[in-house]
């Protein structure tokens, strides 16, 4: 237990050099790339000479960029983001709001992809080379080929524009009016095309790997002892060869992590779903520095968060990892 | 794979005269990888695909009607039309023919994902080389940068930054500032496999035999160690190809790329603002952008089965 504990520390601690790599890499491109008052001037819509001198000071723009990076690092040890240029709201607000939307989206899909791509991979594997192995495969490569969000914009065009039976967008009807008649069926239709994308993808990969990995395993001479010992096949299946082929699905969930977790921007501007990527892309557009800034701080400490959960669920799923 | 065999035959060149050996053992070595390859459907499927796609970006520009981003049809008066023998894929509200600018899509998305991948693996193999070969001190720095680009949301960062340096860039330029962007971010999984493999060769006889021949560490890694490791990097190759192919669709997509290039993204955008009344702008592009990574992806399967000594009969 105490090893637990002091390797957390100690990953919690690697995570500052981490942190301030990124921050100064933002920091100090932003700050290259161009004026930061003309940045600043092309985020605002009716800049006025107040105003501007105004954020002169308060993002101390008349001083060098080492000292001014040294601020920001300072004010984000108070958890103070800043304020959105646009929108005049302090981004630490809007976040907290802004990730829930994500979140719910990312795991709902995920839960769905792991929940059909697990059975759909071991079944694939059972019947190698049977034209279900065949389908399941092809549509799997597909899958994985497929751009996330072009497949949004595809099941748009079919079930909110051509049969009109879900919402195009958002993540709730809102003044528009609610789908289904209630707040709750409302959200569920709203998820509804965007999950189901998401899972589509995510569930491409997990199949392939699942069923590389089972054929694998099912060669072993444990499964064959397992057989012979007269144990049911799907006791086999899924009790023995499935938790040793299972391991490396941590792994893939860890690294879609950072790009979920990034709330795949594209898939979240194509559904107007509220969520972190879709208001990252806002930012960005309209070059509201201080919202970019805020939010590539707060995904990069989730995403480090949960890899350091994920090392964890290791040690628990693999009694061979030993976490030290 | 002439890295290899071109390592095989210096190796035998102490014995025999290589100018003899080395063409014999480089044509047994391919021939391997291509009977196997050849016995690979989906593998044969993927090497059309990608060669067709070659073909139609290197030629297909000279043949399309229209030049790229041109409003022609407009003033034709054949804007907003569904495919016709004029336009097999439609026409946009502004009069882009998309069938025209798909073809110079093909080029410049071939283009930024082919580029993007050579410079991210040659910084993989190179910054993968040195964390698992230099000394422990350099190596443990080096592979914590490596981690730090494993783990950062490396897509935000590229919007971000192609956002930022578009301002700057000259008019013209913006398809090659994403190639670098794209680039600079994708090599650290690249470096991750490298590292891990330079690990493994490392220890093996013929480095030992090379190290008390008094070669320089330089010669060790690079002549003789990575063309032992080449087959998991071609075949990350061309996988990342479909990958950088796919951020710069979303890139373009989003608008954050050059909006005076023709690139499939560019076009589901177009597209994506009229879903509700011509489907055909995104349709198609998007339809074309995932048989070209579905052939790279099915290349890079069929590559990784035909190189893998393991899977030999």
């Amino acid at each position: 237990m105490a090893g637990l504990v002091s390797y957390v520390i100690r990953r919690l601690l690697f995570m500052i050099p981490i942190m301030l790599g990124v921050t100064a890499l933002v920091f100090f491109v932003t700050a290259a790339a161009g004026n930061p008052i003309a940045i600043i001037r092309a985020g605002l819509l009716h800049p006025n000479n107040a105003t501007i001198q105004y954020l002169i000071n308060y993002y101390h723009l008349n001083q060098p960029v080492e000292l001014r990076y040294v601020y920001y690092v300072w004010n984000l040890m108070h958890l103070n983001l800043g304020v959105s240029l646009q929108t005049h709201v302090p981004v630490a607000q809007s976040i907290g709001r802004w990730t829930w939307t994500t979140f719910y989206l990312q795991m709902s899909a995920l839960a769905l992809a792991l929940g059909i791509g697990i059975p759909i991979g071991v079944y694939s594997a059972k019947h190698q080379y049977s034209k279900a192995d065949y389908s399941i495969t092809t549509a799997a490569i597909f899958g994985f080929s497929m751009p996330t969000f072009w497949l949004g914009i595809m099941l748009i065009l079919l079930f909110s524009a051509y049969l009109k039976v879900l919402p195009y967008g958002g993540a709730s009807g809102g003044a528009l009016g609610l789908w289904w008649g209630g707040p709750i069926q409302d959200a569920i239709a709203h998820l509804i095309l965007p999950m189901i994308t998401l899972a589509y993808v995510e569930m491409a990969t997990f199949v392939r790997l699942i069923r590389g990995n089972m054929l694998e395993v099912m060669r072993q001479d444990y499964v064959l002892a397992a057989q012979a010992s007269g144990l049911s096949d799907f006791k086999v299946t899924y009790k023995h060869a499935l938790k040793n082929a299972i391991t490396p699905i941590i792994t893939l969930v860890g690294l879609s992590i950072a790009s979920s977790l990034g709330g795949a921007p594209a898939l979240e501007t194509v559904f107007s779903w509220p969520g972190l990527g879709y208001y990252f892309t806002q930012a960005a557009l309209s070059l509201d520095i201080t919202v970019v800034e805020g939010l590539t701080v707060v995904i990069t400490v989730m995403v480090l968060a949960a890899n350091v959960l994920l090392d964890l669920l290791y040690g628990v799923v693999d009694p061979r990892v030993r976490v030290t | 794979m002439s890295g290899t065999s071109g390592e095989a035959g210096s190796q035998t060149a102490e014995v025999k005269a290589p100018a003899k050996v080395k063409p014999r053992r480089s044509a047994t070595q391919a021939a391997v990888t291509w009977r196997r390859f050849r016995r690979n459907k989906s593998a044969l499927i993927g090497l059309t695909i990608v060669s067709a796609f070659l073909l139609l970006g290197v030629f297909g520009p000279f043949f399309a009607a229209y030049p790229p981003r041109s409003t022609a049809s407009l003033f034709l008066g054949q804007a907003h039309e569904p495919p016709s023998w004029a336009h097999p894929f439609g026409t946009e509200p502004t009069g882009v023919d998309v069938f025209s600018d798909s073809i110079w899509a093909t080029r410049n998305d071939l283009y930024v994902g082919i580029v993007a991948t050579l410079i991210a693996t040659a910084l993989g193999v190179a910054i993968g080389a040195v964390a698992g070969y230099a000394r422990p001190s350099i190596s443990t720095a080096v592979l914590g940068v490596i981690q730090v680009f494993f783990v950062i949301p490396v897509l935000l960062l590229i919007l971000l930054f192609a956002r930022l340096f578009l301002l700057e860039v000259v008019a013209g330029w913006g398809l090659t500032l994403i190639v670098l962007i794209l680039g600079l971010f994708g090599w650290s999984g690249i470096a991750f496999v490298v590292r891990g493999e330079i690990f493994r060769v490392k220890e093996l006889e013929f480095v030992q035999a090379e190290k008390a021949l008094g070669a320089s560490n330089f010669r060790i890694l690079f002549r003789h160690i990575v063309p032992n490791i080449l087959t998991p990097i071609i075949v990350l190759a061309t996988l990342g190809v479909a990958g950088n192919i796919i951020t710069e669709v979303v890139i373009s997509f989003l608008g954050f790329g050059d909006p005076n290039t023709a690139t499939w993204g560019l076009l589901i955008d177009d597209g994506f603002r009229y879903v509700n009344t011509y489907w055909w702008v995104s349709f198609f592009p998007g339809l074309m952008c995932v048989i070209l990574v579905l052939g790279f992806n099915l290349l890079g399967d069929g590559l990784s089965d035909a190189l893998n000594p393991r899977l030999r009969e």
